[in-house]
This record gives structure tokens, sequence and C-alpha cells, in this order.
């Protein structure tokens, strides 16, 4: 405690300078941990590295470990006071008969990172990782990749005796830290330097019972990026992998759920496939309710792609991601963007009751998506819409303030009556809405209203003076609204042009000056067709053909042929942001999928089906999509997207202007 | 893998900084403080991405543990070791762990980072091991000196059964075993039940001589189904379903994946041989039947029923049910034959609170609630009713023990005690 908050000061230094050079043993050990609590708030003792080096001719091992922390971390600004040092740690590792000694000089060594240093390093080094004990050996191998980084021109004999202990080391530990230290090279290097045979495989099988849970972590994420060479193969692998489903570690839990999931593919007996998919869905379900949040946390991001690759594994089991109260929101977030995911057209309305009680929740961002997630599942799923309208209504009675709800909720109102238009006569649905038009203050928000204002103007009391305050207000909205008011405006024309004559020029007037030349072009568009035929513009704004097919929005979130390197990356970084690894390191190098096609693994079909009209269908869907996402942006392009589609000749008009 | 550890307390200062790689630097590490911890974002993510470097962090009260990276690891085994690494610090500090003893062990701390991790990788980190070889204030001077002494320790420590040594003596051999049940249940407004499932745990306290090997066995149905009937035994217990099975790390897994035997070389002491997660038949000790009116504009009043269904013999002990009530609560009485009920403004609720509830058994408590004036024209978004309870001596999910063998080679046989709990989980009921 003592030790902080006091910053040293020119006389500090020298204070410690003195202590450090004192001949009491223990006036010298307080100094250094003086020094160390410096070094810790981040302070620059660097100044002290000869008088601390001193320090290192007491055998005593605490003050060592001390020392060496010291060294590591000034080693690259002082190389050259940093070589007086070597001696002692060549002395440690080569004559120290204390193991615990030997590794910590090895493992300190390493640290260094001093290119000229490293030199002095690679005989101790290989000494090292022949040392009988298997406590030196496991250190001495990770200190490899530390060499390799800053030398790696001195390394292949190193890399030699690396591969040659993984043929014949016994010690499961050991083992472990070798496959993560040759790992670590490949990634430092970009060469592949583990070379497998049967006989090594089998060794790793073995040592995943033996060792640590750190090593089984180590050799599962390993095997899963190794593709075996036939069905026998993987079937032995995934045998040897079950077990560990029932291990207390998450991790080790889900590594041996990644690696069963890769090797799935591998396998040709569909009925063997069913069998392991019953085991690992209680497996993965435990995981979600995991006591640490970090960790479901990261379980639950990486749902989505085994929902899109095993939709068999959660097959009736929506009700595991149901949000607790008391779960923090990071957490509640994922779990309603899976529900939404997991949502079809048989569990949709006991999605919607739980989503339901959501929309009491306290924070307003929860309660925003969670609307959103309810939209989303009325425009996907034809059969929700009534429910998803009545649940909708009956919150918007209580909106009372220009809530993030509210806005959410008009946006969404607004997409599901593009879809069924007849969704406004649906408990009154639409008198309810227009109750809350006034409390929109987000561009989406108000150009949802704009167009509902247009759409339904003849279902709405006094829907022209609405536009009318629109319009007086139209300098100041967003281009988004802007644009929206425009086809609002000369939709309600239509429909009453004696009232609207003088509105429409007012518009006319304030939008053709506009800056903006999306907003002055389409001001001109309509008021040129105005002025020569209204019909055609009639048959382009004015959208009444009821549904829309298009919105049955694609909820995967990863393109199918992306699926197996996912898998294989499941649980790292790159997954956890819903990204491939190449994606979101720039130094990691893009990984061909060499298989043809990726297998869905569904519960109703033949697991092994090769799902070929998956793919079609999700180039489908992808079109589809491309199109929604203009719908989101451009509110009155499906109008004239429906046009192009029923009234080819009208379209031409609109395309000669 | 990982580049660095850092120790942060809530007002983003640096405790602990431990760095394992070199593509780091430190002014990374205190925008992250500076930005994240000192604006309490951290709550908001376990992972933050900035500039290419990777915050993964979890928060112990008022510590954030950080761990950064530049490459893709592992995040779930990130978490987990940062988890494990606070677990060892607890273990040294006496089952503290806050910004006083982080100061005060600060030399101890960086000495373990440095065994537990190496140049980024996980290493030993389990605390009973480490005890050997790591102490405050230096280890002593035979075990230094002693090489046989030091080859068994590392032996050990990266042997097979890494957490247990050999030649331990007791001069009684006893074993205890505490099944601890957790119910988690969700019920409707119309109290129907929306999810419920067991959490179970079994802790052993093994005060064993020498390597003893154990076999434990419940009534797994998939267990019992294996074994073959004794002629004449006609057994009405046919078991009950485990849906998942989690073990420590001295059970043989593919033992157990093979033939559902449960067999191990336990540690020395106290530890957590299993959890366990059952879905099916579940046995809930409390029904909760909550009635709310609104008796006028600023009066509510909530009747709440409480029914016990476990045996008339066995008890409910420490009772806490929670009763949420409207922030603009001014005044609640409340009335009930059993137990004490009483407003806790700070909880915003109604607690009734019974010490000891008899099995078989309903209990009525009747609020009604004064509202005071407000300007907030919201409605009340009602939590839901919580409950707390410990029911000693029942399992929620029917699991029994069945044996406890011990074996070992000088042949004693082990005094065995046995206790079973059910304790509340998240025990909620939606108003």
């Amino acid at each position: 405690m003592a030790y902080f908050g006091n910053n040293p000061q020119r006389g500090e230094l020298q204070e410690l300078y003195a202590d450090l050079n004192d001949l009491n043993f223990e006036k010298k050990k307080e100094a250094v941990k003086k020094v160390i609590a410096y070094m810790t708030v981040g302070k620059d003792v660097s100044d002290l590295f000869q008088s601390v080096i001193k320090c290192l001719e007491f055998n005593d091992i605490e003050m060592k470990k001390l020392i060496y922390l010291y060294i590591v971390n000034y080693s690259r600004q002082k190389p050259d006071d940093a070589i007086m040092v070597i001696q002692n740690f060549r002395k440690d590792v080569r004559k120290s008969e204390n193991p615990l000694v030997r590794a910590l000089a090895i493992r300190t060594f390493g640290c260094l990172r001093v290119p000229k240093l490293n030199e002095y390093l690679i005989e101790p080094l290989k000494d090292c990782i022949q040392d009988d004990d298997p406590y030196v050996r496991k250190t001495a191998v990770l200190c490899v990749p530390k060499v390799y980084e800053v030398s790696p021109e001195i390394c292949p004999p190193l890399l030699d005796i690396l591969q040659k202990l993984l043929e014949k080391e016994s010690n499961a530990l050991v083992l472990a830290n070798l496959i993560q230290s040759m790992r670590e090279i490949e990634v430092v290097s970009g060469k592949q330097i583990i070379n497998l045979n049967q006989k090594i495989i089998q060794k790793l099988l073995l040592a995943v019972d033996e060792c640590i849970e750190w090593g089984q972590i180590f050799i599962l994420d390993y095997l899963a990026t190794y593709n075996p060479q036939d069905s026998k193969q993987a079937e032995v692998i995934i045998e040897r992998t079950l077990p560990r489903l029932s291990h207390i570690n998450p991790t080790v839990t889900f590594c041996a759920v990644k690696v069963i999931l890769k090797y799935l593919d591998f396998l040709d007996n569909g009925e063997l496939v069913k069998n392991l998919c019953k085991k690992v869905a209680p497996s993965l379900i435990s995981l979600l309710s995991w006591n640490q949040p970090e960790v479901q946390y990261t379980i639950l991001r990486n749902i989505s792609l085994i929902l899109q690759k095993f939709p068999i594994l959660f097959e009736n089991d929506v009700k595991v991601f149901f949000c607790s109260f008391n779960e923090p929101y990071y957490i509640k977030y994922e779990k309603l963007d899976i529900m939404v995911r997991i949502c079809d057209s048989k569990n949709f309305a006991q999605v919607l009751n739980e989503l339901l009680i959501y929309l009491n929740e306290a924070d307003p961002h929860f309660v925003r998506k969670t609307i959103k997630s309810i939209g989303k599942i009325a425009i996907t799923y034809d059969k929700a819409l009534d429910k998803a309208v009545s649940i909708l209504a009956e919150f918007a009675k209580n909106i009372q303030s220009p809530t993030e709800p509210a806005q959410e909720l008009l946006i969404q109102m607004q997409l599901i009556y593009k879809k069924s238009k007849q969704m406004y006569k649906h408990e009154d649905s639409l008198k309810i809405i227009y109750s809350i038009i006034d409390y929109a203050n987000e561009p989406e928000s108000k150009s949802a209203c704009a167009w509902i204002v247009g759409e339904f103007g003849e279902f709405i009391p006094k829907s022209v003076e609405k536009m009318k305050e629109y319009i007086d207000n139209f300098q100041m909205e967003d281009r988004l609204v802007q644009l929206q008011l425009l086809t609002s405006a000369v939709q309600l024309y239509l429909k009453y042009p004696s009232q609207c004559s003088v509105l429409i020029q007012q518009l006319i007037v304030s939008a053709k000056d506009s800056f903006n030349p999306d907003v002055r072009d389409r001001t001109y568009i309509y008021w040129r067709l105005l002025s020569t035929d209204p019909e055609i513009v009639k048959n382009l704004v004015c959208f009444n053909s009821g549904t829309f097919s298009n919105f049955s929005k694609d909820l995967r979130l990863w393109e199918t042929q992306d699926l197996v390197l996912a898998l294989e990356n499941m649980g790292s970084i790159s997954n956890l942001f819903h990204k491939l690894p190449h994606q979101l390191y720039k130094n990691i190098k893009i990984k061909v999928n060499n298989q043809q096609e990726v297998k869905i693994y569904k519960g109703e079909e033949k697991p092994e089906a090769q799902v070929k009209e998956q793919q079609d269908e999700n180039q489908q869907n992808i079109q589809k999509e491309q199109q929604q996402d203009i719908d989101l942006l451009n509110f009155d392009d499906p109008p004239a997207n429906n046009n192009k589609n029923n009234n080819s000749n009208k379209t031409d008009v609109f395309e000669l202007i | 893998m990982i580049s660095s550890i850092v120790f942060i307390n809530h007002k983003g200062e640096i405790l602990v900084y431990r760095v394992y790689k070199d593509d780091i630097t430190r002014s990374e590490t205190t925008q992250f403080c500076a930005k994240i911890v000192a604006t309490k974002e951290n709550k908001e993510c376990p992972i933050i991405n900035i500039d290419g470097t990777s915050f993964i962090h979890i928060t112990i009260k008022d510590i954030v543990v950080l761990a950064t990276t530049k490459v893709n690891v592992n995040v779930a085994m990130t978490l987990q070791f940062l988890y494990q690494l606070v677990k060892v610090c607890r273990a040294y500090f006496g089952g503290e762990f806050d910004e006083n003893c982080i100061k005060k062990h600060f030399v101890l701390i960086y000495e373990l980072l440095d065994e537990v991790m190496d140049y980024g990788v996980p290493q030993i980190a389990d605390a009973d091991l480490l005890k050997k070889y790591i102490q405050e204030g230096g280890l002593k001077p035979e075990l230094m000196n002693d090489v046989e002494k030091l080859k068994q320790l590392t032996s050990q420590a990266t042997g097979a059964t890494s957490w247990r040594p050999q030649n331990i003596v007791y001069r009684k051999n006893e074993v205890y075993l505490d099944v601890i049940e957790s119910v988690n249940v969700l019920m409707s407004v119309k109290g129907t039940i929306l999810k419920a499932d067991v959490a179970g745990s079994i802790q052993m306290k093994c005060l064993l001589s020498g390597m003893p090997e154990c076999k434990f066995g419940m009534n797994d149905k998939l267990l019992m189904q294996r074994e073959p009937r004794k002629p004449g035994q006609t057994t009405t217990d046919k078991g009950i379903t485990i849906d998942d099975l989690k073990f420590h790390q001295c059970v043989k897994l593919p033992k157990f994946d093979k033939e559902r035997a449960i067999t191990f070389i336990p540690p020395d002491g106290q530890f957590e041989l299993m959890t366990y997660r059952i879905t099916e038949n579940i046995n809930l000790p409390f029904k909760i039947m909550p009635v709310y009116n609104e008796l006028g504009k600023n009066k509510l009043e909530i009747r709440v029923k409480i029914k016990s269904i476990f045996e008339k013999n066995l008890f409910g002990t420490n009772l806490a049910i929670k009763i949420p009530v409207p922030k603009n609560t001014a005044n609640v009485s409340t009335n009930s034959a059993i137990g004490k009920a009483k407003h806790e403004p700070e909880q915003q609720g109604v607690i009734w609170r019974i010490k000891k509830y008899p099995g078989d058994f309903e209990a009525l408590l009747r609020c009604e609630i004064d509202l005071g004036s407000t300007t907030n024209q919201q409605p009340w978004i009602k939590p839901p009713i919580s409950i707390e309870f410990q029911v000693p001596m029942f399992t929620a999910s029917g699991l029994r023990v069945r044996f406890l063998r011990v074996y070992e080679k000088s042949g004693y046989k082990p005094t065995k005690w046995i206790r079973y709990i059910t304790k509340a989980g998240e025990y909620l009921h939606r108003l």
C-alpha cells in the first residue's frame, strides 16, 4: 500500500539508488519492490538498471523474480546493460539443480527481445527443450516463438528439435504447450510447421485426457483446424472428443462442441450424425445458462452460426433463450436477436408472448429493440401479423411522450402497413398510431409518419391539415423526410385535388431550390408529371396492391460458403464480431473453403442431404435483401418497383424523364 | 495470444500491469482506462475493440481484470482464464479481492502472473498446486535445496493427476458430500410455468489417506437402465433424467462416456465434484399465487398466497418473498398470519420473511399500498415477484446418492456423511 501514490521525485530516485547499493539485504529487497511499484504506475525507473541487476547476486528467488520482471521491462531500452545479465541466465540454466530456477531463467531469457542477445540463447534453449524435467520442457517450448518473433533467421535448428519432440514427447502438458507454441510460430511466419501423422494425432487425443484444462483447449482448438482424411478418422477423433462435453470448464466443453460439429461434415453415417447431435445439444444448452455472464455472452454470439448450420440442435428450444429479469443487457440483446432468428411459423406465437413481456422493461433501448423484433416477426410470417399488430397497438396506447420506443413503433407500423395495408383496420390500429404521430422526432420515424398520412389520407381525420403542418416545416426536415413528404403530399393531392392545390404549390416552391439534388430532382419530376398527366402520377405514387412478398427477410447472418471456416474459428474474436478472421485481421491469409457444398443439418430432413436448393434460396434471399435495403432507405421506391413489375408501359414514362 | 494482463480500479487507475507480448503499448491501455473504465462503459460489453486491439475484461466488484490482445484469440478461454486468475488471487488472499489487498500483495501477484501465464499462453493456474511452490515472502530454503522434493513437485504439477500429491495421511478417513440444488423458475402472470430447471452441484470434502479410487453413483436413469436387475428385486425407483453433467477434472471422462460410471481420484480437501442440469419432472417446492388489484387512483392491493409442496416433516427455512411496489409508494400496511412483512424502500418492494415454513402449508399476505402523488404519468412497470428459500433434505430434481465407494490399497473404510439442500435460484413469478 505504502508503495503507491508517491511520485518518484529526483530525490527519490537517488534514495532508491542508495538503498539498492546498500549492504543490508532487507533494505535492498525493499528498494527493489519499490522500483517495481513505480514501474507499475508507469514511472520511468530505467536509470537504475545497473544497480538493480547487481542485486541478482543474492540467491533469493522472490527477489530474483522481481529483478527479472524489471529486466524484461527495460531490456530493449538498455541492450548493452542487459548483456551483463546473460551470464547469470546461462549459469542458472546450466548449473542449477532446481528445475524451478532453470525454468524461470529460460522463461525470462526469452522475454528480453534484444536481437543481438538471442544468439547466446540458442544453446541453453536447446538444452532446456531436452531437459529431463517436464516442467522445464514445457517452459522451454514456449520460449521458441519468443525468439522466433525477434530473430527468425537463427531458429531453423530449434524448429527441427520441436518437430522431433512432437513425435516423441510423452508428457501431456508439454505436448499441449508444444502445439500452441508451434501454432504461434505458424501465425508469425505464415508457414505450416506442424506436420501431423496418424501417430501424432493419436498422441494428441491421448494428451487431451491427461493435461490441464488450458492444454485441452489448445489441442482441441488445433484439431478444429485439421481436416481428417476420411470418415473413419473423423469418427475416431469425435469419439475421443465426446467425453470432453462433460468437462466443468465451459471453454473445454465449447471447444469440444466445435471439434465435433466440424468433423460431422466428414462422416458418412447419417444415423451416427443424428445421435451425435443429440449428445451435443444438451451440453451446449448448459453453457447458455453458465453463471459467468461474460462467458455466456461469447457463447451466445456464436449461436447464430450454429443455428444456421445446425438448425437441428435447437429444435423446439426457443425457451432457453428467454431473458431473465436480472441479466445484464448485453446478454438480453443477444437473446432477443437469437429469438427472432429461431422464430418460425410454428413457434411465433410463443415468441411474441414472450416479447410482449419485455415491452415492460425499463431500458428504452431494449424496448426499442423488442419492438423492432416484433415488427420483423410480423413482416416475416403472415400468420403473426394479427397478433403483432395487437401487441404494438396496445403498447401505443400508453405512449405519452416522444420516447425511443415510440420512434421504433412508428417505423415498424409503417413496414407492417406496407406489407399488408389491410392491417390498418385491425384493432383500430391506424387510429391509435395516428394519435401518437406527433411524437415522431427522428428522420426515420417522421418519414414513416409522412408515409402513413399520404397512404391513409382518406381514413385519417384532418389529414390535409396534418400535411400542411409538415410542409410548413419542410426546410428544416432531414432529406429522408423531405423525399417522403414530396411523395406523400402528391398522393394526398391526388386524393383531395381541390383542398391540396395550394399546399402542393407551396411545397414545390420550397423544394425546387433545395440544395439536395435528390430532393430537387424529385420535385421537378412530380411537378412536370402533374402538369402533363396526373393519371401517370397516380400509378406512380399510389400503391394499392395490398401485400408485399418481398418482405420475408433473410435472417441469416453468415454467407453459406463461409460457414465451415467460421465454425473452425468458433469462440474467437472474429466470430464474436460475426466476421471471418481475415476480415478482421489483415495479416491472416484468406483460407479458401475446399468443400464445394456446405452441409446444413436440419431436423426433418435427412442430415446428410446436401442442401443445394438452400444455396439457391440463399441467392434469392440476397437479392431480396438488396431490394429490401432499398425499401428501407428510400421509402417511395416500393411503388416504383411495383410499378415496374405490373405496369411496364408506365415505367417507360418514368425512365424517359 | 494475450499481450498483457492488467488490474484496474473503478477510477481507471492501473494497479497491476504485466506485459507478455511486445505488440501493445502502455498508452493503449491507459486510453482504455480513461475512455471505457472511468466512464463505466465496460459494463456494457465484455469485449471492446479499439484500433485493432481487443480488450477482454471482467469486473469483480470494483476491480476490472483486463486481458489485451491483437490476435484472434479464443475469447471464451481468455474470460475463463481471467476468472481463474481471480480465483487464484482469492485463494491466496483469504477469499478477498479488492483494491487494498491487490496493493498490499502486488509482489505476490506479479509472481503469480509470471507463473500462470507465459508468452500470453495460460499455464498452471490451480491455486492448491501453485501454493506448493509460490508463497508470499519466498519459499522455505529447505524446499529450494531439496532436489528430490522439487522433482516430485514438478512431476506432480505436469502429470496426469496434478490435483493430488502423494503421501497424504489422515488418522480418521472421512468423506462429506453435499448435494445443493438451485431451482430456477419463471412463471407467467397466469401461473403457468414458462421455464424451469434445476442447476445442481455436488460438493465434496475428502479427508482421505493415500491415493483412493472413488466410485460415485446416483439414481441416474441412464445408469440404472444399464445395471443388471438382481433376481427377486423389484425397484420402483426408475431414476431421473439428467439433461447434462459437468465434472471436475479428476473424473475420468472417457469412462463416464462409455459406461456412465463416475470414477475419480479426488483432490485433497474441498472441491466441486460435478454440476448437473435437469429440466424434466421438477418438484417445485413452492407455489406463489399473487393477485393484484388497483383499488383507486392512489391505492393498490396485492395479495400473495404461498403454498409449500413437500412433505410435512420437512421445513423450508429463511424464506424471503419480495413483492415489488411502485416507486412512489408512500405507505404499506401488511397483514399475514406468519412471518414478518415490511416495506423496504431501498429494495423497492415489500419483503415478507418467514424463518421456518412447514411442508404442505398455505399462507397468505395482504398488502395495501398507498401511493404518493407523482408528476410521472408513466404506468408502473411491474417487475416479477421473487422468492428466496432453502429446503434441507429435499431435492427438487429427486436426485439421490446411491453409493460412494472408496478403494485404497491399505483397505480403510472411511466414514461418509451426506446432506441435501434445495435453494431458490431465480424463482420468479411475473406480476
